[in-house]
């Protein structure tokens, strides 16, 4: 691409430090970095690695607790470091915009999109409110959202998360910046949707030469979107390189771990001839109090010993299902059977036994362990719980589990949870769960908040300890990397409904449900010419939502 | 012009090019302005206006010091994880908790403290102060820094109880409520609505009516009718935590509302109850100096602000400020409280500058 023309951002040896523990701790060790008119640079790494400091304070801005303390911020000429903080402000909006992870919980909801939209052109008196109306129609027709004429003004509720997302993309491009930051704008929407999100900002980057700072942690998105790519770890750069470069020909040993760390699938296992299945879910519908059905005669089994893995975007009812299980929401219709025997509906009603075969782990470890109660407590709870285990025996529980576990009993015994890592947080989870020696576990979405790395880690961990312990799985996602690594048979929800089920490899080999390949080709794929094959292939106008609801 | 106002304006003169000198921008304005509103002081007021700012300024000083010194004592003293957190603390903060500190050494060590005691008749009656009497006498002749310091005893120790009183029954049900949610939520819901219907004054008026003023009655009165606000807070702060999963798993679990709410909830709603602790104790102290201020609370010849207050009040028309003593002690108490709660608010919602 012949892009290298002059430089837009130039960034030398930038250090932002942190407060914590009453003193300045370096979160960025001396990055460098270089943006031409027009480029596109993917920024990737770990949560912690810095890539949102450094997008922050690629605008001059340092957030809330932190400060540059070192280095240079040049903006097309301009030094950011020294600029009073009112010419730093006259530049942001205007000439450098910001794209938040979470469309929906950055827009005003009291506002219509469309006065949010124009805010920064009237602000900035680039535009009268008319004209720049006119010019927001525009933008999100080239956005191909719905309804361009209309869709600004309704309020951001009344709209879907990844139309949000693109509106929002279309509001950075209000004042016609020249440089927009990216920071993780399609991380919390499903693949269906993420692919129109993508596919619109490479055009709109593209169609007026803005250059742009793309951050992430996923490798295949950035694989799509960017000319270079630069590779961060602990707030220190580890490599740049152009994306061909970066994917074919990655120098550094924790590049290549990244790019490696989709290659982990376990063996899979099948049914048995004949056997009950351990747990059956025959033909349940649920609602919640008296709202719409939300599951609709959903029916599956699974067998002693083996990973289901449940997919489909958010709102198909997977996590629902799970709560018929465990007995939160009983089913309205329909039972949940154990092996062969019926489980009370509520779990109020169930035994401390039929209580014990089922556990939870839960997506974010943050929300899903008491912050006030030590890790001891936490793991032995459920062990003294069920088991009646006391004193020395329970002490002794706790320190297999978290050998099971792989943390250091002696390091963590007395520890809190705020005290640790997500993916240590994550291990505890399943810690909780493997102490009630359950035979089944709901894993819900148990590695989607979690780094590539650490959540490989957990998979492996998963894997293990269920050919150890004999465990079934219910494996709740919408990543079908995970699936493709972990599962033995998959079941496939849209609308409340079971699509599709079947064994992994079956399920991963045409034909498929035109669903579930929907589902299958919206996966960002490492090669760079993915999204452009795939639009070449599809025709923009059948990806995302109006694929889906062309079904 | 005395030695004093040409040494005061040059003491400010020199603090504020000091300050303009090292770029201290808001110790310069300070300065600075004291020094011009000190001309027209000085003008209008004389030497008098002068060296009553000085005094001003050098009380302010000296709490600063005792605030400082005291917040460095207990940083010294308490355990490195409290010590922490006691870093944090502004020097308002530090001076409440120095101002609580003495009231509590006052209250506990009353008997040894006080020169006489708290009924003794030892002079006539509104003897001014002197060598033996610290404060004067009150109207019946009783030393009135002996009263103060059993009133220390008695009014806070009763606040305090019927504060911890009407917690125990408040943040109790609130607990209860969010944990059980349904009917039983919302009849404890419009149960503490009606009494909060009630005006308070006027319920504790009657219930001290009904039952006789004795200290188990207004203690009981008192709680009734904080009970129900501490209930809101703890429904509110409780419902956010009962939604979190790991509520959820310990329900999965099979635990009873014991534990859910003795170890899952009650250590995570823990901060902004201690707070509301705070404010509340100020608000019952000062329900409670209004009783006994009309009669209705602790009963003489037992010591208590309130009614020291009342019994008193005919000297404020001789320009004398003996009634104002233990008034001032109410005020400073529910300064250095607030100041305390203030800071804690600030922690427990996590707010920065």
């Amino acid at each position: 691409m012949p892009k290298k023309k002059e430089v837009l951002l130039k960034i030398r040896n930038l250090k932002i430090q942190g407060y914590s523990d009453e003193q300045w701790v370096d979160i960025i060790k001396g990055v460098d970095l270089t943006l031409h008119r027009g480029e596109v640079m993917g920024l990737i790494g770990e949560s912690g690695a810095g890539k949102s400091t450094i997008g922050a304070g690629a605008m001059g801005y340092a957030r809330d607790g932190t400060r540059i303390s070192e280095g240079s911020i040049e903006f097309d000429g301009m030094e950011l470091t020294t600029a009073t903080e009112a010419e730093r402000r006259a530049l942001r909006g205007s000439r450098i915009a910001y794209v938040a992870q979470s469309a929906a919980a950055s827009f005003n909801p009291a506002h219509k999109i469309i006065d949010q939209h124009t805010e920064g052109p009237l602000q900035y008196r680039l535009q009268k409110r008319m004209e720049a109306q006119e010019d927001a129609m525009d933008l999100y027709e080239r956005l191909r959202l719905p309804n361009p004429k209309e869709i600004g003004f309704r309020y951001p509720h009344q709209v879907s998360g990844g139309q949000l997302q693109r509106a929002m993309t279309a509001m950075a491009m209000s004042c016609r910046p020249d440089l927009i930051i990216f920071d993780e704008p399609t991380t919390a929407l499903d693949v269906t949707t993420q692919i129109e999100v993508l596919a619109a900002i490479r055009d709109i980057v593209e169609q007026f030469n803005t250059a742009a700072i793309y951050i992430t942690h996923d490798l295949a998105v950035v694989a799509q979107m960017a000319d270079t790519i630069k590779v961060l770890l602990k707030g220190s750069e580890v490599e740049e390189a152009s994306t061909e470069e970066m994917l074919s020909n990655p120098k550094e040993e924790y590049t290549k771990s990244l790019w490696a760390v989709r290659s982990f699938e376990s063996p899979q296992k099948h049914r048995p001839k004949d056997g009950v299945p351990l747990i059956s879910v025959k033909n349940v519908d649920a609602s919640y109090s008296a709202g719409p059905k939300i599951l609709n005669d959903v029916s599956f089994d699974i067998y002693a010993g083996m990973t289901v893995a449940v997919v489909g975007e958010s709102g198909s009812g997977k996590s629902t299902t799970a709560r018929c299980i465990t007995g939160l929401l009983p089913p309205s219709k329909g039972e949940i059977l154990f092996k062969g025997t019926p489980f009370p509906p509520d779990y109020r009603n169930r035994s401390k036994d039929q209580l014990r075969q089922c556990q939870m782990i839960y997506q974010m470890a943050d929300t899903a362990l008491n912050p006030k109660v030590r890790i001891s407590e936490i793991i032995g709870r459920p062990a003294a719980f069920y088991s009646g285990l006391r004193g020395a025996a329970l002490k002794n529980r706790v320190d297999e589990l978290l050998d099971l576990i792989e943390l250091e009993p002696s390091q963590y015994y007395n520890r809190y949870p705020p005290e640790l890592s997500g993916g240590q947080k994550q291990r505890i989870g399943i810690a909780r769960a493997l102490a009630a020696e359950p035979t089944f576990i709901v894993c819900d979405e148990v590695t989607s908040a979690l780094d590539q790395l650490v959540a490989e880690g957990i998979l492996r961990l998963l894997d293990r300890l269920q050919d150890e312990l004999d465990l079934a799985y219910m494996f709740i996602t919408h990543d079908l990397a995970t699936v493709r690594s972990i599962a033995d048979e998959v079941v496939v929800m849209q609308h409340g409904r079971v699509v599709e089920q079947g064994p992994k490899d079956e399920m991963f080999t045409p034909p498929h449900d035109p669903y579930t390949d929907l589902l299958l080709s919206s996966v960002p794929e490492m090669d760079p010419n993915w999204l452009t094959t795939l639009l070449e292939e599809r025709g923009v106008d059948n990806i995302g939502d109006a694929a889906t609801a062309k079904l | 012009m005395s030695y004093f106002v040409i040494g005061y304006y040059a003491l400010l003169l020199a603090v504020s090019c000091l300050a303009a000198f090292y770029n201290r921008r808001s110790v310069f304005l300070l300065a600075f302005s004291l020094t011009l509103v000190s001309f027209v002081l000085g003008i209008v007021g004389g030497v008098g206006a002068l060296k009553a700012v000085a005094i001003c300024a050098g009380l302010l000083g000296l709490t600063a010091m005792v605030s400082y010194a005291f917040r460095e004592f207990l940083i010294a003293l308490a355990p490195i994880e409290t010590a922490k957190e006691l870093r944090t603390a502004p020097l308002t903060a530090a001076f409440g908790m120095f101002v609580i500190f003495t009231y509590a050494i006052a209250g506990i060590f009353a008997p040894w403290i006080a020169p006489f005691g708290e009924a003794e008749v030892i002079s006539s009656a509104f003897a001014p102060a002197d060598e033996n009497m610290l404060l004067g006498a009150d109207q019946l002749g009783r030393d009135m820094f002996s009263r103060l310091v059993f009133g220390a005893r008695n009014s806070v120790g009763l606040a305090l109880t019927a504060t911890i009183a009407a917690f125990v029954l408040g943040a109790g049900a609130g607990l209860l409520a969010a944990t059980k949610g349904g009917w039983f939520d919302q009849f404890m819901g419009r149960f503490a609505d009606v009494i909060m219907s009630i005006p308070s004054l006027i319920f504790a008026l009657l219930m001290l009516s009904i039952f006789g003023p004795t200290t188990p009655v207004i203690i009981i009165a008192v709680a009734i009718i904080y009970a129900p606000r501490v209930f809101r807070l703890t429904r509110a702060v409780a419902g956010n935590v009962v939604v979190m999963d790991y509520i959820e798993a310990a329900k999965l679990r099979g635990e009873g509302t014991g534990y859910l709410i003795r170890r899952e909830i009650l250590p995570n709603s823990m901060a902004p109850l201690i707070a509301e602790f705070g404010l509340e104790f100020c608000f019952v102290f000062l329900l409670v100096a209004g009783l006994s201020f009309l009669g209705l609370g602790i009963q003489p010849p037992t010591a208590d602000w309130g009614s020291m207050v009342r019994e008193n009040a005919t000297l404020i028309s001789f320009g004398d400020i003996t009634p104002l003593i233990p008034a001032a002690a109410i005020a400073l108490l529910t300064v250095g409280v607030n100041f305390v709660v203030d800071w804690m608010l600030h922690r427990s919602s996590g707010l920065k500058e």
